[in-house]
């Protein structure tokens, strides 16, 4: 037996589904549940049969071709990924509008926008709209230390 | 019921509501029609915005949007060969050819009008058919549903997996799995929570269906290096054509259209079938009775081959609405995203929807001729504008379609939390769907997972704790057949295929 992707990834989800099998069995429930029909566990219990069912089927039953996966861009993605991640950590500290703006940029530059016009454009004036939509027309507060600090909202 | 449609008609015509449709259809189209984003991902980036609401403005937005996106698809298909959306492939057949013909104006007429006949026929046949079966599901009891939840998740494991039925059917468990995340519903005992707060409430529907499908579709964008852009002359008003019909060629799509139409709705209200398999049914069904010298013609600008798909797509939507407005189950991906926004709205369809919310469930179904004539009307003579969005590069759409995803998920909880599980599910995704794991049956499995749980408990309970509800009632037990069918199909399938090798 070869192993080949289709086999990993139901060898990845036999194992998952293995440990949630584990997991649910620990879920505790009330002790006047203990013995119950069906308690907090019971729902989990079957999903977990079903998805170790499954996976071990697709584990036996795939072909023994080899597959190619193909040239792909994963370090874009990767470099992307991060760039969310690290959005997500700034948002709070410095604000939507700026963090959004630095994310949009950055993300533009990144994947070959050069001129600096048609960054500028493609993010200040959206982000500044869908705040304003937010704020004004949608009445949801978002804060923004950064432009409470230069006045422009409350 | 009169009484109810007044209501409908009253809400569906509000300037408020009218304004939903266009925005929805307009915005669905634009999405639509970029290639890698369909359905799923347009009403995905919608729920965020429709979150201040009431429910039935959002599910009329909503359903424009799937109108919208849908006519959007078959824009690019026809225009460039790139569709948007899956529903729309078999409408490249012959609307590119045509297009190459010069003809693409009238492709895309012939587009529009399948899509307003298909979808206006369709809209009658709910405004009959959802009453009638929402009566007959009143008689339903927690087994018979626990059962047609597993029909649906069955079926749309079937048709989504693409031959994958394996495949698919773990990405359904893993749905059920995610749906556990939390508290449970009736003793409130937290379930795989890990002690963290964040998961302590489950795992957002919202966050979930923005990150397997609109984030993952940009991430999918870069990581296959697809060449979305295309120059804006390629669409510009000069290349279209005359978007005129001649009346032979009316007279020529008429009885594909009817045909079409019966046919599109039926395979729209079946679990899991939707607007993909409805189009190329459609079409290869129109390609066998046609004559021998119109079979001809198919595949290189028949007129009847475009026609086919695309009234068939349009009256499936429609018809994948009658299981959820009725039944409070969705026939398709995309209908398990509107039902997962309605359950965040706090309603819950299912057959009293129409009893005790009329104003949302026929406003709904009279929305959707408004949107068929928005479609028509206001969307064909800007296409050639509208179009101009394919002229966007990559480079610029995925950081935006990555930023309104991320935006609509931080909007709902503004907890940071939020953002970095979001990428961590897109990546995965991302990984998952490159190894042909289909995304549809984990949104279905996710959203139907605490319904099923709570119609099991009840089944069982109800029952002293057997599984005899299974064969002891007759509903269930006619449901349990066409599960062992599907199985059984699906295992033919694979010898077939295997035997084919």
């Amino acid at each position: 037996m070869n192993i080949n992707y289709s086999r990993l990834s139901a060898l990845i989800f036999l194992l998952f589904f293995i440990v949630y099998s584990y997991l649910a069995s620990e879920i505790r429930v009330f002790a006047f549940d203990e013995n119950a029909d069906f308690n907090a566990r019971t729902f989990p219990t079957f999903i977990s049969y079903l998805g170790i069912f499954v996976s071990f089927l697709t584990l036996v039953l795939s072909k023994n071709e080899h597959e190619k996966l193909g040239h792909y861009e994963w370090l874009k993605v990767i470099v992307l990924f991060v760039l969310v991640f690290t959005y997500g950590i700034i948002i709070k500290s410095i604000g939507f509008f700026l963090s959004t703006n630095l994310f949009l940029m950055v993300a533009y530059y990144y994947l070959g926008v050069r001129s600096p016009k048609v960054i500028i454009l493609s993010s200040i004036p959206v982000v500044a709209g869908l705040q304003f939509l937010l704020h004004e027309l949608l009445d949801v507060y978002i804060r923004d230390p950064f432009l409470q600090a230069i006045g422009v909202i409350s | 019921m009169n009484e109810g449609i007044l209501i409908g008609i009253n809400t569906a015509f509000s300037g408020y509501n009218i304004l939903m449709v266009m925005a929805g259809c307009f915005a669905g189209t634009i999405i639509g029609m970029l290639p890698g984003l369909g359905p799923m991902s347009a009403i995905a980036l919608m729920i965020p915005i429709t979150y201040g609401f009431d429910p039935a403005s959002a599910m009329i937005l909503m359903a424009g949007v799937y109108y919208g996106a849908i006519f959007g698809g078959s824009t690019s298909s026809i225009l460039i060969n790139a569709p948007g959306v899956a529903g729309t492939v078999s409408s490249s057949f012959d609307g590119y050819p045509m297009s190459q013909n010069g003809q693409a104006g009238k492709a895309l007429a012939i587009a529009a009008y399948a899509s307003f006949s298909g979808g206006t026929i369709a809209a009658i046949f709910l405004l009959i058919a959802a009453p009638q079966l929402a009566k007959v599901s009143l008689s339903f009891q927690s087994a018979d549903y626990f059962a047609l939840m597993c029909v649906g998740l069955l079926s749309i494991a079937a048709f989504a997996s693409k031959g994958q039925f394996l495949k698919a059917m773990i990405m359904t468990a893993l749905g059920l799995a995610l749906a556990t995340v939390g508290q449970d519903a009736l003793s409130d005992i937290t379930r795989f929570a890990f002690g963290n707060i964040n998961l302590m409430d489950g795992i957002s529907f919202v966050l979930l269906v923005m990150a397997t499908f609109a984030m993952s579709e940009a991430f999918m964008i870069i990581f296959k290096k697809m060449d979305i852009s295309f120059k804006a002359s390629d669409v510009s008003k000069a290349n279209l054509g005359s978007i005129k019909l001649s009346k032979a060629e009316v007279k020529e799509m008429a009885p594909v259209i009817g045909r079409s139409s019966v046919l599109g709705f039926l395979v729209g209200v079946l679990p899991g079938a939707g607007a993909t398999i409805a189009s190329f049914l459609a079409w290869g069904f129109e390609r066998s009775i046609a004559s021998a010298k119109d079979k001809l013609k198919f595949g290189k600008g028949s007129i009847k081959g475009l026609t086919a798909p695309e009234t068939a797509n349009n009256a499936a939507c429609t018809g994948s609405f009658v299981p959820l407005l009725t039944l409070g189950i969705p026939g398709s991906g995309t209908t398990a995203v509107m039902l997962g926004a309605l359950l965040s709205f706090g309603v819950q369809p299912g057959p009293r929807l129409y009893i005790e919310q009329p104003e949302l469930f026929w406003a709904v179904i009279v929305s959707m001729y408004i949107g068929n004539v928005v479609l028509l009307f206001l969307n064909l003579p800007l296409i050639p504008y509208i179009a101009r969005i394919l002229a966007i590069p990559k480079n610029i759409l995925v950081p935006l379609v990555l930023f309104f995803s991320v935006t609509g998920v931080y909007l709902i909880s503004f907890n940071a939390f939020d953002i970095y599980f979001m990428a961590i599910v897109a990546f995965l995704s991302l990984v998952l769907r490159v190894l042909n794991y289909p995304m549809p049956p984990l949104i279905l499995g996710f959203i139907l997972g605490g319904m099923l749980e709570k119609n099991l408990r009840r089944a069982i309970l109800i029952n002293d704790g057997s599984f005899s509800f299974m064969w002891e009632r007759p509903i269930s037990l006619a449901l349990f057949v066409v599960m062992i069918i599907i199985v059984l199909l699906q295992i033919y399938q694979g010898i077939q295929k295997n035997k084919a090798k």
